[in-house]
């Protein structure tokens, strides 16, 4: 049986499509709104049935949406809460029960969580189930809405006067990590690779020649190897980090990565923690996007008669290139990333 | 009023405008309809207004009303990225026959309230309409005539599919002064254009490498223009008749260009088929690209590089798809084929060994081992059995079985034994028989069943409005798509000042007149007498002389469609076919040695332009001979004429003729001593 999408969940779809909603916070936003809408309005009866019904509507934005990971990030994220709801709550009924061994509770609870991972069933009603989740999901709610003055807040500690930072097209994150980092210190250089053909750097550029005390930079992507050897910090956003600690970032981050690589450059990137997901590069083909052809070279031009155009949006950068990650609960070398997976999703949720 | 509050943005798309260029698939269901890249036609236009911020849709077809309506049911059901934040709704008549009943239809159900965008439901585009529609209404504030607003767009100058045009805009206001359509497979030698437009405008623009996407942006009094003018049948009649009468109306039209980054074309024969299907795929319309989910809520292909898109329900074996390729959920692909530039619908079925390139197959089509298909469109459910040969630009329609071993070129196959057609006195339909080259296969010739009301390319070329485009190989350069140049065409590039006389522009005007009589006696086996009588009439119209009636006469009787383009390449049966019709109006003219003369050389300019007349030359010849058309005298005559290096070629291949001519008149001598 093929589930029915709720309209909630088309209209997201239609609106990420047609770009109304943009960037991968927006994105996480609306999908988190809609699972809190599907957790107070639907009429599920226990943990089970709910679970059934997130991961249904994951499903669907998983394949309306392939490329966009934070959807899925988040589904799991739910899907963890309501498990660890169910058994707190399991717990505490269980706990009431029997009250003799009541001073045993914290051993008992160890014991029994590793015991019964395997057998504890889900479709068991629950009172309270629901108002618990509610409060969590607030807690993940301000999570997602501090993640980037977190990141923020860091900027202090990586960025020192009279450095010079280079970056690439345009990334929330990092555009507010600079600023605060220009506010703070003094004599910065900021070099920004333009990030054709979009040219989204640009945009990062002009944002923050509105501050004051700061040299900016804009360079070609050609010119990224030729000026890395002044560069103290690269300081890139990513589109997601893949479970291997490896990056799915804009193009041109590969090029950044080598050419930091063999000037011994440090690569700290930006990744609130929504942004993690446990997926693997294997297939290469379904890993990029295309973009338009037309930006890369015009429709009414000879050549572009015969020539097969690409215009990738994504670059895959392996673990090794990256330093750093900074996320909203600090900083995390790449090594670590499967540790972050497994404390943030459930390993029954890994396949949705 | 809930509407009055908020303003509603309307559009109108006109489905089914072009039907007749779609043989003989238009024939079993809407053009509208017509999968374009494995997606509707209807679904591209709809997602491109969705794209552009309209709220309100009216989908107006006349034919076939029900299946659109069906299918935008089942797009709504299917959530359709169209689907969110816009109404459709469908309007039809049955008595709708042009583009212009459908304006006054809705002019009398008066539904379209304000400005709205007007579109025909073959228009593929990424264009966002709303800076458009705003500059109209700007437009229309300062000006209350304003009555339409063209979007064109600009295009490369060396491909034509037919909707190209030339316009004359005022640079200040772009406001348009003058709109001639260009022709679909050979440059114009000149424009005319009236000189009042630069005496009456101090700032004009000629622009002649625009794109009519067939999109504009219409004020209410456009509806109110076709209802009070009978005679509008198409947008271009309102054109025009808007430009001509624009005092008496008090309407003026703007036109508003496309930026270069942004795609927009109209699918309205099968080259621009081929060309926007191409586009599509090579991600020129991008986002609307097959993978990018754009009409169901699921991704359906996964790209993979060199443009291939497959679906992860086809079962193809990697080296079998080149390039350009998108290949539908349920296809099955056997091993040792190859393809290339090709579309594939949902299940079908494709044998061993088979070549196909540059093929768009519908939904549901068997093709079996050995084949070799190229340049051609397959519909829904056909099957081809093995070791077919279908290329240059077949259309084989559903449900079509070609037996074994069948090879086609530049031929319409359909299966059914009848087709409608248009006769061209009464508005009723009559059916043809066909020819059968199956139990469920029926050639169509285009030339019977084309559509003789084709009002939009009539007057520009009307030896070539009879015959539906097919797709060839798009990389040609226009110039060598057809050689049809003009009889004053060479010695005016030589003095640039011929163009200050009128003479050879009345020439052409008389050739392509007594093109069009010749080949409508030739399709209704119309009485010579009367051609005769026709001819003449346009001949003391041009006022032409004796001897250039005999060389255009000649001339225009090669320079019909059929022979142009020959069936199967075969330019002798042809001819034969046109003078066993056309002979009586022909010896007509061609009766003293000094008119034969006429008519070699006209021959001889028709060698030059038409490459299957060059292979066949010495044989047409002879045939002329033969039928008694031209003397051995004037053949002599001619051959002796025909010096220089410009001619070696054709003296070469006459050599042969005229000794066997000498030859046989010796004979003829000995026989007589």
């Amino acid at each position: 049986m093929r589930e029915q999408p709720l309209k909630e969940v088309t209209q997201l779809i239609h609106a990420i499509k047609v770009g109304l909603v943009e960037g991968s916070y927006g994105i996480t936003n609306k999908t988190l709104d809609i699972f809190k809408y599907i957790i107070i309005s639907k009429s599920w009866k226990n943990a089970d049935a709910l679970m059934q019904i997130v991961r249904a509507q994951c499903r669907i934005l998983q394949a309306a949406l392939p490329q966009e990971t934070v959807t899925s990030n988040i589904a799991r994220r739910i899907l963890k809460l309501t498990r660890e709801e169910f058994d707190l709550l399991h717990a505490k009924v269980q706990h009431f029960a029997d009250d003799s061994q009541a001073s045993l509770s914290l051993h008992k609870l160890v014991t029994q969580t590793s015991e019964s991972n395997v057998s504890v069933d889900y479709s068991v009603p629950q009172q309270g189930l629901r108002e618990a989740l509610l409060d969590h999901l607030q807690e993940v709610e301000t999570e997602l809405e501090t993640s980037s003055e977190n990141i923020c807040v860091q900027a202090e500690e990586h960025i020192h006067s009279s450095e010079i930072i280079l970056t690439l097209g345009h990334s929330r994150s990092v555009e507010n990590f600079l600023k605060r980092a220009i506010k703070k210190r003094q004599f910065l250089t900021i070099i920004v690779a333009e990030c054709a053909p979009a040219c989204r750097g640009h945009n990062l550029a002009a944002s923050l020649a509105a501050e004051k005390n700061v040299e900016i930079i804009v360079i070609p992507d050609a010119a990224i190897f030729a000026m890395m050897s002044r560069v103290n910090k690269v300081i890139i956003g990513t589109h997601s980090v893949l479970a291997n600690g490896g990056l799915r970032a804009a193009c041109g981050a590969y090029t950044v990565a080598l050419a930091a690589k063999h000037y011994s450059v440090p690569v700290i990137v930006l990744a609130p923690m929504y942004k993690l997901s446990p997926l693997h590069l294997c297939e290469q083909d379904a890993f990029n996007m295309v973009g338009c052809a037309e930006d890369v070279i015009p429709y009414d031009s000879i050549p572009a008669r015969e020539a097969k155009v690409y215009s990738p949006m994504f670059d895959y950068v392996p673990p090794e290139l990256v330093t750093l990650f900074i996320s909203n609960t600090g900083g995390h070398a790449p090594s670590y990333v499967y540790r972050l997976l497994t404390e943030l999703y459930h390993p029954e949720d890994l396949e949705i | 009023m809930a509407q009055f509050e908020k303003e509603i943005v309307q559009a109108v798309l006109i489905a089914d405008n072009n039907v007749w260029n779609f043989k003989p698939l238009s024939d079993e269901g809407s053009t509208a309809l017509l999968p374009l890249v494995n997606v509707s036609m209807l679904d591209y236009a709809l997602i491109a207004l969705n794209r552009s911020g309209v709220e309100e849709v009216f989908v107006y077809a006349s034919l076939y009303l029900q299946e659109i309506r069906d299918h935008i049911k089942e797009g709504i059901a299917t959530y359709a990225s169209w689907s969110f934040k816009m109404t459709v709704h469908m309007i039809g008549g049955e008595g709708c026959r042009c583009f212009g009943d459908a304006m006054r239809d809705l002019d009398a159900k008066a539904l379209i309230r304000r400005n709205f965008i007007l579109m025909g439901a073959d228009t593929v585009t990424n264009a966002d309409l709303r800076p458009v529609l705003e500059q109209h209404k700007r437009m229309a504030k300062f000006d209350r005539g304003t009555a339409a607003t063209l979007v064109l767009k600009e295009c490369a100058i060396n491909v034509r599919t037919g909707n190209e045009l030339l316009i004359a805009v005022d640079k200040q206001n772009s406001r348009l002064h003058y709109h001639q359509r260009l022709r679909m497979n050979h440059k114009e030698p000149r424009y005319q254009i009236p000189l009042d437009i630069f005496l009456g405008n101090s700032c004009t623009a000629l622009h002649h490498n625009l794109l009519d996407p067939q999109i504009a942006i219409g004020s209410p009094s456009m509806l109110s223009l076709f209802s009070d003018n009978f005679d509008f049948q198409t947008r271009d009649d309102f054109v025009r008749g808007l430009l001509i009468n624009e005092e008496l109306l008090d309407s003026r039209i703007y036109v508003a260009l496309l930026p270069a980054t942004q795609y927009a074309h109209k699918v309205n024969n099968w080259p621009a088929y081929q060309l926007v299907s191409r586009d599509i795929i090579n991600r020129w319309a991008y986002p609307l690209v097959p993978d990018m989910g754009v009409l169901k809520l699921q991704q359906q292909y996964v790209f993979h590089k060199d443009n291939i898109y497959k679906s992860l329900e086809a079962h193809v074996s990697k080296v079998a798809l080149r390039e350009n390729v998108v290949i539908h959920a349920g296809s099955h692909v056997e091993a040792g084929t190859v393809i290339r530039d090709t579309v594939i619908g949902e299940n079908c079925r494709i044998g061993r060994h088979c070549q196909l390139s540059n093929v768009f197959l519908m939904a549901n089509v068997t093709i079996q081992d050995n084949c070799r298909l190229e340049h051609c469109v397959v519909g829904d459910r056909a099957v081809i059995e093995a070791e077919c040969d279908v290329s240059a630009g077949c259309v084989v329609g559903a449900n079509c079985v070609l037996p074994r071993k069948t090879k086609l070129a530049k031929t319409l196959v359909t299966s059914t034994p009848n087709t409608q057609r248009k006769t061209e006195q009464e508005q009723d339909y009559e059916t043809v028989e066909l020819e059968a080259i199956g139990p469920q296969a029926y050639i169509v010739s285009d030339i019977t069943t084309g559509d003789p009301d084709d009002s939009e390319g009539e007057e520009l070329l009307p030896q070539q409005t009879l015959c539906i485009p097919k797709m060839g190989d798009l990389m040609l350069p226009l110039d060598e798509i057809s050689n049809f140049s003009d009889l004053s065409d060479i010695s005016d590039d030589d003095e640039g000042s011929r163009a200050v006389t009128p003479l050879p522009d009345d020439t052409n005007i008389f050739l392509s007149e007594v093109i069009d009589s010749l080949s409508r006696g030739f399709r209704e086996r119309s009485n010579p007498d009367f051609l005769i009588l026709e001819i003449n009439s346009s001949r003391y119209a041009y006022n032409m002389s004796l001897k250039e009636v005999n060389f255009n006469v000649v001339k225009a009787v090669f320079g019909m469609q059929h022979i142009v383009e020959p069936a199967n390449n075969n330019v002798l049966a042809a001819i034969g076919a046109a003078f066993k019709q056309l002979g009586p109006v022909v010896s007509n003219y061609i009766k003293s040695e000094e008119a034969m003369l006429d008519c070699l050389k006209a021959l001889e300019d028709v060698y030059e332009e038409n490459p299957f007349v060059r292979e066949k030359i010495s044989q047409i010849v002879h045939y002329l001979y033969d039928k008694d058309f031209v003397s051995e005298d004037a053949i002599h005559a001619w051959y002796c004429q025909l010096g220089g290096e410009e001619h070696f070629q054709l003296r070469q291949s006459l050599v042969k003729l005229v000794d066997w001519l000498n030859q046989s008149s010796e004979e003829d001598d000995n026989d007589e001593t």
